[in-house]
This record gives structure tokens, C-alpha cells and sequence, in this order.
């Protein structure tokens, strides 16, 4: 079993989930992509929300009533994977 | 005239160059690392920082020494502004050289033993219980050390030799466990070349000439993280 993932790590590993998927990605398939619980993922969409890392589209569906809700990665949130990378390497080269 | 290297005449002022490039080198690497530090907050960042600060603080010193040493019109402004405080006996002072020579001996060193601990894995550095202790006991050598290597230089420079072998093997066990990251085997080699340097440093009594070898392959070492920081930071 993996050791525990830092907040940091968690944001991370989100906001790849979404970018492996195009830029986009339905709640659930994210959900299991980032391997969270569905009231974890909440907590850390709405911070990532409020940070204008990603955003949440709704999608009218012809066939059905209800809309289909999309989480999408925005520039930030890739800038943030950009930074995250480099500061994983740099942890990797010095060994911390 | 009081002199802890014997720079060889030709080589004068080309190891102040040396030394501010390495100065400029740990100060880029210290700032990123305080950037990530301020980002994830995690100590270790902090303290790799603390150890380039306080390596580019032992290069001023080292500056700053060599160019009151070789320039007389740079030691004439220091004699001018340090007069109120020394009084007539300035220019015979060895007391100014030596302290400069100490801060310098005592910031390097503080920053060798500071990359030791960083550069462990965490299972192997010192539990908290032992911690203040054991710290407070590496920080009395440190002094010892420095005080010594003012009387005896090669003291100095065989405790860098010991810091940095176990630096360089720290950073090796860490290249094998990164699946051999190519910047991490970056990082080893750089600290190898500054290792090689001290070593150099310390068969001055020999000859010259292995100061002007050990300054090229310090700054060899440098220009080698250098690289590696831009290649990190501009990906």
C-alpha cells in the first residue's frame, strides 16, 4: 500500500486526471481516476473551484432532462501542474 | 603579509570571479528552494535553502577577504572606514583577516553538515528526541573547527572533505533511488567536482598550482547545478 499523498499531491493528481482526459472530465470518472472518496473529491473540487484551477460546466443532454456536469482544467490549473513538476524534479535532484 | 591560501600570482582575483558565480549559483537554488518551502511548507525545503544561504554568505566572506588581500585600494577604503573602530594598528591587524576567515570557515561548514542532514532519507536522520543534542554537538565542532583551521588551514579543509564525501554518497544512494534521474546523478557529480576542489584546496602546502585546480573544479561543481536548476526551472 502507497504512503499517504500530501494535499499538494492530491491537487496534482486531480488536475492530471482531468488534463490525461483531454481537459475535461465527468465527476466520476474523476472520482476514480484520482482515487478519492466522493466526499473528498467534493472538498477539494470546491477549494480547487475557488482557486480558479478548474471549473465546472453544465451540459444540456438532448435526450435527457437533467444536465451533465463537467469538470474542466483551466490555464491556472495547468500552470499549476507546470510548477508542481518542476518542483517534484527538484525534489527528486536534491533528495529531499 | 598575513595569507590563508597561497594563490599563485597569475591566478589573483580569477578565484573572486570563481567564487561569485558560485555565490550567484546558491542563491538562485536557495530562493527556488524557499519558494517551494513557501508553497508546501514543508521544512526540509527550508533548510536546503538555509544551507545555499549559507554557503553564498561563506563565498561573500571568502570575496570579500581575497579582495582586501590582493587589492590595495581595496584594502586602503576598508582600512578608511574601519579606522574609528581599529584605531592606529589596523594595517598589522590579523584580527579583521581572521574573523573574516572564521564567518567564512563557519558558514561553509554550517552548510556542508546542513546538506548532510537534508540530503538523508527521513528514517535515517535524527529522531527529535536525540535531536538538540546531537545538533548542538555538531555545531560546537563546527566552531572548534573553525577556530582551529584559522592556525592550521588544512584542518578546515579535510572536515569539507568529510562533509562532502558523505554528501556525494547521500546523493548517490539518492540518484539509485530516484531510478536514476538524470538530474539527480547531476547533483551527485556536482558535488563530487567540490569535493575533488577541497581536496585540492588541501595539498596547497605542496604546491600553488592546487589552488587555481581546486578554485576550477569548485567552480566546475557550481556551473554543473547551475545547469541543473535551469533545466528544473525552465521546463
Amino acid at each position: 500500500m502507497g504512503s499517504r499523498r500530501s494535499r499538494l499531491e492530491l491537487i496534482f493528481d486531480i488536475l492530471l486526471a482531468i488534463q490525461n482526459k483531454g481537459g475535461r472530465i465527468k465527476p466520476t470518472h474523476l472520482m476514480y481516476k484520482s482515487n478519492l472518496s466522493h466526499k473528498l473529491l467534493n472538498t477539494y473540487l470546491e477549494e480547487l473551484i475557488h482557486k480558479e484551477l478548474v471549473l465546472v460546466e453544465e451540459i444540456q443532454v438532448k435526450k435527457k432532462q437533467s444536465a451533465t456536469k463537467t469538470v474542466v482544467i483551466t490555464e491556472k490549473g495547468l500552470g499549476f501542474l507546470a510548477e508542481f513538476r518542476r518542483m517534484r524534479e527538484f525534489t527528486d535532484a536534491f533528495g529531499l | 603579509m598575513f595569507r590563508l591560501f597561497s594563490t599563485p600570482g597569475w591566478f589573483n582575483g580569477w578565484d573572486i570571479v570563481f567564487d561569485i558565480v558560485g555565490l550567484i549559483v546558491a542563491f538562485l537554488i536557495a530562493a527556488y528552494s524557499w519558494r517551494i518551502y513557501h508553497i508546501n511548507k514543508e521544512n526540509r525545503f527550508a533548510y536546503l535553502s538555509l544551507a545555499f544561504i549559507l554557503l553564498a554568505v561563506g563565498f561573500l566572506f571568502k570575496t570579500f577577504t581575497s579582495s582586501i588581500l590582493y587589492y590595495t585600494p581595496i584594502r586602503d577604503v576598508a582600512a578608511e572606514v574601519l579606522r574609528p573602530v581599529a584605531g592606529k594598528g589596523l594595517s598589522l591587524s590579523l584580527i579583521y583577516y581572521r574573523a573574516a576567515f572564521f564567518l567564512q570557515m563557519v558558514t561553509t561548514l554550517g552548510a556542508w553538515l546542513l546538506m548532510f542532514f537534508v540530503s538523508q532519507k527521513p528514517r535515517s536522520r535524527l529522531k527529535k528526541f536525540y535531536e538538540v543534542s546531537q545538533i548542538a554537538l555538531f555545531i560546537y565542532l563546527l566552531l572548534l573547527v573553525s577556530i582551529v583551521s584559522n592556525f592550521r588551514y588544512g584542518v578546515f579543509y579535510m572536515t569539507s572533505i568529510v562533509l562532502l564525501s558523505l554528501i556525494v554518497l547521500n546523493y548517490y544512494k539518492n540518484y539509485l533511488n530516484t531510478n536514476k534521474n538524470k538530474r539527480a546523478l547531476a547533483v551527485m557529480v556536482s558535488f563530487l567536482f567540490i569535493l575533488i576542489g577541497n581536496i585540492a584546496f588541501a595539498f596547497v602546502f605542496f604546491s600553488q598550482g592546487f589552488y587555481a585546480l581546486g578554485e576550477i573544479l569548485t567552480l566546475v561543481g557550481f556551473l554543473i547545478l547551475l545547469i541543473t536548476y535551469q533545466k528544473i526551472t525552465k521546463r
